[in-house]
């Protein structure tokens, strides 16, 4: 798969999840500063990106992740 | 004749910002009720808020009915305050943003910094870095945050559940759990507050500040204290001696925890200071004029009383009851508390005489018996409170079946409006009593369920009276004090030699008996003729610190042979050692007669700063640890109070016939040594053991001395 496609994809989750306009999503947004995630959206976006990209992902590490780039970084290592 | 150019306006306090903004933004607020970002920003808006408010909330078009701003930066117009609820992990984004808005004031609520560990610590020390680059005065992080009560500007920046009363009374905190439950305790108690504040890390704003600007604060008259560490010891002393003295004095009362040996020794071993010492910390909040109570019910009991009546001329207590057992329980009470019963003039019995029944008590404390009403009461409160021998009253009263509760405290009140001295009041019971306490209540008369709670409360108030008539006494130092810390800047760290510091404790005016460091056998000898016998000699060596294993000590020398005798031993026993020690030379001292041997120490805390300590030597110090702690510098009263804290204060003062010791003496050496290490930066310890004390007003004189310097940079450095 694509990194622009996994990219867009990871956006409509996002916007999807958060509830937030696609266009406010960009690569270097923070999904708590610039996207306004409370903690408990944090596990509902681990659990979305499995389902969209169907793969199982280290929870730990996953959760970590701040950033919408940090997140396509990641799903890229396991959809590849 | 040149005008007069008018008068500024004040520049406002830098926390200014953070009391009485007028618009603030809440960066990270969240739409979900019951999370603390959201219930911030709700306390805030339900609570009355003067000025402006604004949700930073990314991605969200409004919170509760308030649009919504993804940026700080976005939010048009300035913003005073910004209080921040973000996770820890983008808290210094949201900095960047405030300090490039200009915001004045930051409250940062999150945890997550320096009580996590080493990652939670630099992330805090980049917060603080910013905020001091920018100029922003900081609360927190991790804190519960602020309420100003002040109707003027009503701001609840909390997550408190409720905004407190508006009262007279400012509490500042360490620990924002305790808040909560003290905003609780004292709605119960109908007890306002002026201002709250939870300042966590203090990251920024310390306590320091925080009682600087309470200071100023017209609407707080007494400021209350939560402290876990003494971290800032001797800037805490020196803004509240500001605060508690002077014209416009405000008293300060303080809970410190870790009163425990088990606490102490946690705190100590944590720190490496004398902050774990409990003893060290009864001395700061002394020196410091702030009254350490044991209890949140003993400080709020405290602090009603000092908040909501006049301060009382003095200790003289009077008291007038229905019940003659609870008055001689409150008599107890306040013996015990430190209070006098007053004696009441002719003219006042004569009055009670004539107004109260045969049956009545008519001394102190005063009962105007079980079926008193109003009027009985009345007329003895007039009475007691007219009498130049009383200072304050506590009225008690038992719920009988003919008392007319709510009258009798209604009276209270009329007579609380026509006398400048303080009443307290004892309305002993639950529900009976309730609807007259809440009318005490509402005039702001304190109340107690039990009278021996008044009388602490009492022996408080007389604290802070003790506290406001004392003096910072000063000694008179000598000439030669003031080139001292100069003269100290040369020589390496370490401990000075002897004659060294025999010239620093002089300098200062200490007692130390006639000497002269002496390089030759005749010098000794004329020396020791010229000041009279006995004397002692001493070697002077930077290789021998224990002379007198090292026989380098000759005392009670009586005439010039044994002096030429033992200068000779001296130096020759030098020459024979295999170490081979440089000999400066060998002083020479008159001999001190006997006395009382005591010890009088310092050393520089890096918390407190100089601390003084006291004892009496050998046993006393060594296997009983009978010491006591003062902050230096101290004034003679602080002095007398050190002597007299010793639990063998009694030796001292003249025991089984022995005439009692000079102890002006001693005190004035307790002064001098302060000023000592006080003026003296790079002294870093004092050691006079012993400082021998001759019978009263014969003197002391010191014995022996030890002194060593701290690194070459402290003085410098402070």
């Amino acid at each position: 798969m694509e990194k622009g496609e996994i990219q867009e994809r990871v956006i409509k989750v996002v916007s999807n999840v958060l509830k937030v306009d696609p266009s406010m999503v960009e690569p270097d947004s923070n999904f708590v500063f610039d996207l306004g995630a409370e903690s408990t959206q944090s596990v509902q976006l681990v659990a979305a990106f499995e389902e969209e990209f169907n793969v199982e992902m280290d929870n730990e590490a996953a959760l970590s992740i701040q950033t919408v780039g940090g997140a396509v970084d990641f799903i890229t290592r396991y959809v590849q | 004749m040149t005008a007069k150019p008018p008068a500024q306006p004040r520049p406002p306090h830098p926390l200014e910002s953070l009391f009485c903004p007028r618009s603030i933004a809440v960066l990270g607020v969240t739409p979900t009720p019951g999370t603390v970002p959201n219930d911030i920003f709700r306390n805030i808006l339900t609570g009355g808020f003067t000025g402006v408010l604004y949700p930073v909330a990314p991605g969200k078009r409004s919170i509760s009915a308030v649009p919504a701003y993804r940026y700080v930066l976005d939010i048009p117009g300035t913003i005073d305050l910004a209080v921040i609820v973000f996770p820890a992990n983008v808290v210094d984004k949201a900095i960047e943003q405030c300090a490039a808005k200009g915001v004045k004031g930051v409250i940062v609520i999150s945890a997550g910094f320096r009580e996590t560990g080493a990652d939670g610590l630099a992330r805090e020390r980049r917060l603080r870095d910013v905020c001091r680059e920018h100029d922003i005065q900081l609360i927190g992080p991790n804190c519960l945050g602020l309420i100003n009560t002040d109707p003027a500007v009503a701001l609840n920046a909390s997550f408190a559940r409720k905004m407190p009363d508006h009262g007279r009374i400012a509490f500042l905190s360490q620990s924002g759990a305790l808040c909560t439950a003290v905003l609780d305790y004292a709605r119960g108690q109908q007890i306002g507050f002026s201002k709250f504040v939870s300042f966590g890390n203090k990251a920024g704003v310390s306590e320091v500040d925080l009682l600087e600007y309470l200071h100023a604060d017209e609407q707080t008259a007494v400021i209350l204290l939560y402290l876990e560490e003494l971290s800032s010891g001797r800037a805490l002393i020196e803004a509240a001696r500001r605060v508690t003295r002077g014209a416009n004095a405000k008293p300060i009362l303080a809970i410190k925890s870790g009163r425990t040996p088990q606490g102490a020794h946690a705190a100590s071993s944590h720190t490496g200071s004398l902050a774990g010492e409990d003893a060290v910390c009864d001395a700061v909040f002394r020196e410091a004029g702030i009254i350490r109570v044991t209890s949140i019910e003993e400080l709020f009991n405290s602090a009603i009383l000092l908040a909501d009546q006049p301060m009382p001329r003095g200790d003289r207590l009077a008291i007038v009851t229905n019940a003659g057992g609870p008055g001689v329980m409150a008599t107890d009470a306040a013996v015990h508390a430190g209070l006098q019963i007053a004696r009441f003039n002719g003219d006042t019995t004569q009055r009670l005489k004539a107004a109260l029944p045969a049956t009545a008590n008519i001394q102190n404390p005063v009962d105007v018996i079980g079926d008193a009403r109003a009027d009985r009461y009345q007329a003895a409160l007039d009475a007691v409170l007219a009498d130049d021998n009383v200072d304050q009253a506590l009225v008690i009263l038992t719920p009988q079946s003919m008392t007319d509760i709510e009258d009798i405290a209604r009276t209270v009140c009329r007579v609380a409006d026509s006398t400048d001295k303080p009443l307290t009041c004892s309305f002993m019971g639950a529900c009976d009593v309730a609807d007259g306490i809440a009318l005490l209540h509402a005039r702001h008369i304190p109340h107690y369920i039990l009278p021996e709670w008044a009388c602490r409360a009492m022996a408080d108030v007389q604290r802070v009276c003790r506290w406001r008539q004392s003096e910072l006494e000063t000694v008179q130092l000598p000439q030669a004090a003031a080139t001292l810390p100069k003269y100290l800047l040369n020589g390496d760290e370490g401990y000075l030699s002897e004659d060294r510091c025999l010239h620093v404790l002089q300098a200062y005016g200490l007692p130390v008996s006639d000497h002269r460091l002496c390089t030759c056998e005749d010098e000794a000898a004329a020396f020791a003729a010229s000041i009279g016998f006995p004397v002692t000699l001493r070697l002077v060596s930077p290789q021998v610190i224990h002379k007198s294993e090292f026989g380098g000590v000759a005392l009670n020398l009586r005439d010039e042979s044994a002096v030429r005798a033992a200068y000779r031993d001296m130096l020759a026993r030098a020459s024979a050692h295999p170490d081979r020690p440089t000999v400066t030379g060998v002083i020479v001292r008159r001999m001190i007669p006997a006395g009382h041997e005591v010890i009088l120490g310092a050393k520089r805390d890096h918390v407190f700063g100089p601390v003084l300590m006291f004892g009496l030597g050998g046993v006393f110090v060594e296997i009983l640890r009978d010491v006591t702690f003062a902050l230096a510098p101290v004034g003679p009263a602080a002095a007398r109070q050190m002597i007299r804290q010793i639990k063998a204060a009694g030796i001292l003062e003249g025991a089984r016939g022995q005439p009692p010791a000079d102890l002006d003496a001693v005190c004035d050496c307790l002064c001098r040594l302060g000023r000592l290490v006080h003026d003296c930066p790079r002294i870093e310890e004092v050691d006079i053991n012993p400082l021998i004390v001759a019978p009263a007003g014969q003197g002391a004189a010191v014995a022996d001395v030890r002194i060593r310097l701290g690194p070459a940079d402290r003085a410098a450095v402070e």
